[in-house]
């Protein structure tokens, strides 16, 4: 071998080595200079970490500021399993053996923190613990709470035990607090973690879902509030109709940690923001006059029979009392209730079972929007006002002889022949005492008339009427779970038909089907809300209004003091009374609805004039019993009102009461509107106060307090007034 | 002067022009010394910010300076006097080799190839590298041409080796006889047709290892990890997000995100180039990688005017030795190599890698310096 030969062996090597680092040049200058912005994001998604809290929601105030709805922090002892999972790595807790041996390592661990707990007050078992060990309905790294809403001393006990007990975690949260209990729970609603069809609809990915984020909605880094798993969001109820304006502004804190998760500096940090407070149209002592009156009727009917011996079992009620010029609801009692306070951590499988049997009642059901009942009698004027405006009643062909009998004039089929109930006649009955007497055979012969002559009036003049009061569909309250009722048509019958020929006996129309619509039975379905509204349109002179629950929110200036006191707020949205409609009638039509239903309790032959006479409103009602019949069960007992209707007076208030199975509408549903208007009207409603104390022995002070004085100054004014009327006439 | 083998001696002394401290390669001491500072700096950076290795700056600036001065004093000594005791230094290389498999040995990450004497560790495969280079370089720098013979014998010499570090396992270190190998074989005047015959018989012997039930499943998949880099990805990607973060000038020094906080695994030995990388940018750590260079080239050239084969091949052997520690230690933090543990000469953290460098370097600079004597 030559040096030539040499030089140029040891020259390839060369031109090899200055090629391998041309190669880590040219990569270097590739990663560092070209590529460096995608890199550079993978680092800072290294090192940051955007720790997301939760803001307090806002409170949920009555109509006088009073705080319905509050928050408290809660402290939760938690078990994690991950920390024990470890302790017995490579046992499967599903094999019976395995399980067996996992539950003896970790049984001395629970033993210790059940007897802990026990000692402060919480009873716990060893078994209970290992329950939520092996609790599938949280995921493997979620803590399971073992005791929740537990002493200070208990955080402290554990905190000082933290390497002593492994898996014990103990945690601080916010929870929903009512100071008046279970008042008003439906119309509150609840507030529970988000489930993931509630993260996609709001365009939060899910872990570990396959369906991807609704595109319809906010991306949620547009939104000032956005959501991730685990957080809070209101369910039903106003929590969920108010959602965007009580959830809180989550805070965020940016930190830089290290490898090992420990942090390093804080980057950036905004406090979390309290959610704004809403203020109901809710009269809190309203409410709890409606709730109490309610549940008092019903546990009085339950175990009863009416007059045909059915068993008035009253399996729920419900009341609504609106203000008619605005749409407003003052009050709304659905009974059976349940505490929200119970669960303020969820609803607990076994109360979920409960509230799902019939036995229950369905507490959860807001039946005073959720409910359908046929509303009986109280759907006659609708029908009256069909017949004045199709122009089948008009003056001097409004009156008809009611015999308490009516004989189809074209009969189709085999019931040709139709009668009031009890088979009492009335005589000679124009529209005003149809309704107050309450003729049925009236509106037969008005229902027939319209339907013989459907040619000229149409198809649907009784429901085109019931409709324009806003009858079967739904109201457009912002409270979630609305019914829209229902009002049969001869078209819709047959489009059910059509869908389901098996279920329907027969898709034709016939005559009796227009007279049972006539009287609100048949297919009539409505919510007790539904006819309250309705009621509202004829008491305020035509205008359907949007019924709804809150009028404005606000926001504390001052935190410390009370959210609702003047002064000490600032409104941040106003909900504005709505008229959806009007409803066409000239005022001679519409006086004659009227003066129809103030004669039901001012008139003696009027169907309720007793109940009202045993609890009379400070001034003149208008009104409808309803009793409707339910095949094989007790009647559903209804009434819908208002009042005052004297001239001069503007309507204030407009009540609507369903009872089912609970017998005739006079006996049940009118005493109770009576009872519940009758204190509202004179201002005589006995204030409520909070359940827990010491509040509500400062609340019971107060109002005694207020009291007394006011029955010295009626004292005083009286002997002033006696003094005065001697002096005069000594004067004389 | 120390030199006893004068041959062209007039005058003074210090005006003799073939005296060997007159010919001290300048460039290739500072370029030792740029990158053993900034790599001093380096590891400090990438070692503060965990208490558990406070103290490993000062361990390695200790075996910097101590590397300095062996690398001094081998420089001085004329590299003949070195290769006559070449099977000496073969055979105690070797022992030592041998000897981490012995119990006497201890297993750092599942590989036996660390001595341990109380707080110091010496990793024998760092010398046994240099010790093979010089008794290979003696041995077919004896001789003009490279017969069969030669070409067998020699193979045995680096085979042993390679052949200890497979069994510890240790692939960084045996790929690094194959480079050597490489390297001296083709300088060395093997012929073409031999090479080729020996790369394929290489891999066919690769292959038969892999196969067979000589290696167990541990070393096996040692090999295989480093073709098949799963699990590597974590640290890779580590390594290259600091990296290309730095951008053009970097975080600057201790400013490093990724560095900070200790995002890079092993970042102070085989992931050391992401501090350069990630706190200087491509400026700093082009710097860096310019300096090692300039240490390869050096040698290179070293190599070139060596005075006899034997300096040429310890030069060339050198040279590819740090060739591929360079390459596939900054490769593997960039994602051009896959990922095996092996130091960047002068600059990880590491006793017997930095003591090894500058051995290594103060071999190179001998050649240099005594091409005239």
């Amino acid at each position: 071998m030559d040096t030539d030969s040499n030089q140029i062996r040891l020259g390839v090597i060369g031109i090899i080595a200055l090629s391998l680092f041309l190669a880590l040049f040219g990569r270097l200058w590739f990663l560092q200079g070209i590529e460096r912005q995608e890199f550079e994001a993978a680092s800072v998604s290294n090192r940051l970490r955007v720790l997301h809290t939760e803001g307090p929601r806002g409170r949920i105030l009555d109509i006088n500021g009073r705080v319905l709805v509050d928050n408290r922090t809660q402290i939760v002892v938690a078990l994690d399993r991950e920390p024990l999972r470890e302790s017995v790595s490579g046992l499967d807790e599903n094999d019976a053996d395995d399980a067996a041996e996992i539950r003896a390592e970790l049984s001395e661990g629970f033993t210790d923190m059940a007897i802990a707990l026990s000692s402060y007050g919480i009873p716990t078992s060893e078994e209970d613990i290992w329950e939520n060990y092996i609790d599938k309905r949280y995921a493997p790294q979620e803590p399971v709470p073992i005791a929740e809403d537990v002493p200070v001393e208990v955080e402290q006990y554990f905190a000082e035990r933290r390497f002593e007990l492994p898996g014990v975690v103990v945690e601080r949260r916010t929870v929903r607090e009512y100071p008046y209990g279970p008042l008003a729970a439906h119309l509150i609603g609840y507030v529970g973690e988000i489930n993931d069809k509630e993260l996609l609809e709001r365009g939060v990915p899910v872990p570990g879902s396959d369906e991807e984020p609704s595109s319809t909605t906010t991306i949620p880094d547009e939104s000032s509030k956005p959501y991730l798993p685990g957080d809070s969001i209101g369910k039903t109820g106003v929590e969920s109709a108010y959602e965007e304006a009580l959830r809180g502004t989550p805070g965020q804190r940016t930190i830089e940690v290290n490898a090992q998760g420990e942090l390093l500096d804080v980057v950036s940090e905004q406090a979390p923001e309290r959610g704004d407070d809403v203020w109901l149209t809710i009269d809190l002592d309203l409410q709890k006059k409606t709730e109490d009156a309610l549940a008092a009727r019903v546990d009085s009917l339950r175990g009863n029979v009416d007059k045909d011996g059915r068993p008035t079992d009253a399996p729920q009620g419900s009341a609504v009392v609106t203000d008619p010029m605005t749409g407003e609801v003052r009050a709304m009692a659905s009974y059976p209730t349940y505490d929200p306070s119970d669960i303020v951590n969820g609803i607990p499988s076994g109360l979920w079972d409960y509230f799902q049997s019939p036995e229950s009642g369905f507490p959860l059901n807001n039946w005073a929007m959720q409910g359908t009942y046929a509303p009986g009698s109280t759907f006659k004027p609708f029908t009256a006002m069909a017949g004045m405006r199709t122009g089948f009643l008009y003056p001097g062909h409004e009156s008809y002889p009611d015999s308490g009998t009516y004989e189809l004039q074209n009969c189709e089929s085999d019931k040709c022949e139709f009668q009031n109930a009890g088979g009492v006649a009335h005589g000679t009955v124009d529209i005003p005492r149809s309704l107050t007497v309450s003729s049925d055979v009236f509106y037969y012969w008005v229902s027939e008339g319209l339907w013989l002559n459907k040619d000229t009036y149409g198809e649907t003049a009784i429901a085109d009427s019931a409709e324009s009061f806003g009858m079967g569909s739904k109201t457009g309250i912002e409270l979630p779970g609305e019914h829209p009722g229902r009002i049969p048509t001869p078209e819709r019958r047959r489009e059910a038909y059509a869908a389901n020929p098996e279920v329907f006996v027969t898709e034709k129309w016939f005559t009796g089907d227009n007279l049972n619509t006539g009287i609100g039975q048949g297919d009539v379905l409505s919510t007790p809300l539904q006819l309250a509204n309705a009621y509202a349109t004829i008491a305020n002179g035509g205008a359907v209004m949007r019924p709804h629950v809150a009028f404005q929110t606000s926001r504390s200036i001052d935190a410390t003091k009370p959210p609702g006191q003047e002064g000490n707020y600032e409104v941040t949205g106003t909900i504005e009374p709505e008229e959806l409609s009007r409803v066409e009638f000239t005022p001679e039509q519409h006086q004659k609805i009227v003066s129809g239903l103030v004669g039901v309790t001012q008139n003696g032959s009027g169907t309720a004039a007793e109940p009202w006479q045993n609890n009379p409103t400070a001034w003149p009602m208008a009104g409808k019993t309803g009793t409707a019949e339910v095949s094989g069960k007790a009647d559903t007992s209804v009434f819908a009102g208002w009042g005052p209707v004297a001239e001069g007076l503007t309507p204030q208030y407009t009540v609507a009461v369903f009872i089912p199975e609970s017998g005739f509408g006079a006996d049940v549903a009118a005493p109770l509107a009576f009872e519940i208007l009758a204190p509202a009207s004179r201002g005589e409603l006995t204030p409520v106060c909070p359940v827990r104390e010491p509040e509500r022995s400062e609340c019971e002070t107060k109002h005694a307090k207020a009291l007394e004085r006011a029955q010295r100054d009626f004292v005083e004014a009286a002997a002033a007034a006696e003094a005065e009327g001697e002096g005069e006439g000594a004067n004389g | 002067m120390v030199s006893t083998t004068r041959t062209r001696t007039s005058g003074f002394s210090a005006r003799d022009l073939s005296a060997p401290w007159r010919h001290v390669d300048g460039v290739l001491v500072v370029a030792v010394v740029v990158v053993a500072t900034m790599g001093s700096f380096m590891v400090y950076s990438a070692t503060r910010h965990t208490p558990a290795n406070s103290d490993l700056i000062y361990r390695h600036v200790g075996f910097v300076a101590m590397g300095a001065i062996l690398m001094a004093g081998v420089s001085l000594i004329d590299y003949r006097r070195v290769t006559d005791w070449w099977q000496v230094i073969y055979g105690v290389s070797l022992v030592l080799l041998l000897g981490v498999l012995t119990p006497l040995g201890t297993t750092i990450n599942g590989t036996s190839g660390w001595y341990r004497f109380g707080p110091v560790s010496l990793q024998p495969a760092e010398l046994a590298k240099i010790g093979t280079i010089i008794a290979v370089a003696a041995y077919l720098g004896a001789a003009d041409r490279v017969d069969l013979r030669r070409l067998g014998v020699s193979l045995v010499m680096l085979g042993i080796p390679l052949g200890i570090t497979v069994m510890q396992p240790d692939l960084g270190s045996a790929l690094v006889f194959v480079a050597i190998a490489l390297g001296m074989l083709v300088v060395g005047g093997v012929r073409l047709k031999h090479l080729i015959i020996l790369v394929i018989l290489g891999v066919l012997g690769l292959a038969a290892l892999l196969s067979s039930g000589a290696l167990d499943e541990y070393q096996r998949d040692r090999l295989t990890s480093f073709v098949t880099p799963s699990g590597q990805s974590y640290n890779v990607t580590q390594a290259q997000t600091a990296i290309s973060s730095g951008g053009l000038t970097g975080y600057g020094y201790g400013e490093g995100p990724q560095t900070r906080g200790g995002f890079v695994p092993v970042q102070e030995s085989d992931f050391i180039f992401t501090v350069a990388g990630e706190e200087w940018g491509f400026v700093g750590a082009g710097i860096l990688v310019a300096a090692l260079g300039v240490i390869v080239w050096r040698t290179w050239r070293a190599a070139q005017l060596a005075p006899d084969r034997t300096g040429t091949l310890i030069c060339v052997g050198i040279m590819s030795m740090f060739l591929f520690h360079i390459f596939e230690n900054i490769g593997m933090t960039l994602g051009l190599m896959p990922v095996t543990g092996i130091p960047l000469p002068l600059v990880s953290y590491g006793g017997s890698s930095v003591l090894a460098s500058f051995v290594a370097i103060g071999l190179v600079q001998s050649v240099h310096m005594h091409r005239f004597s």
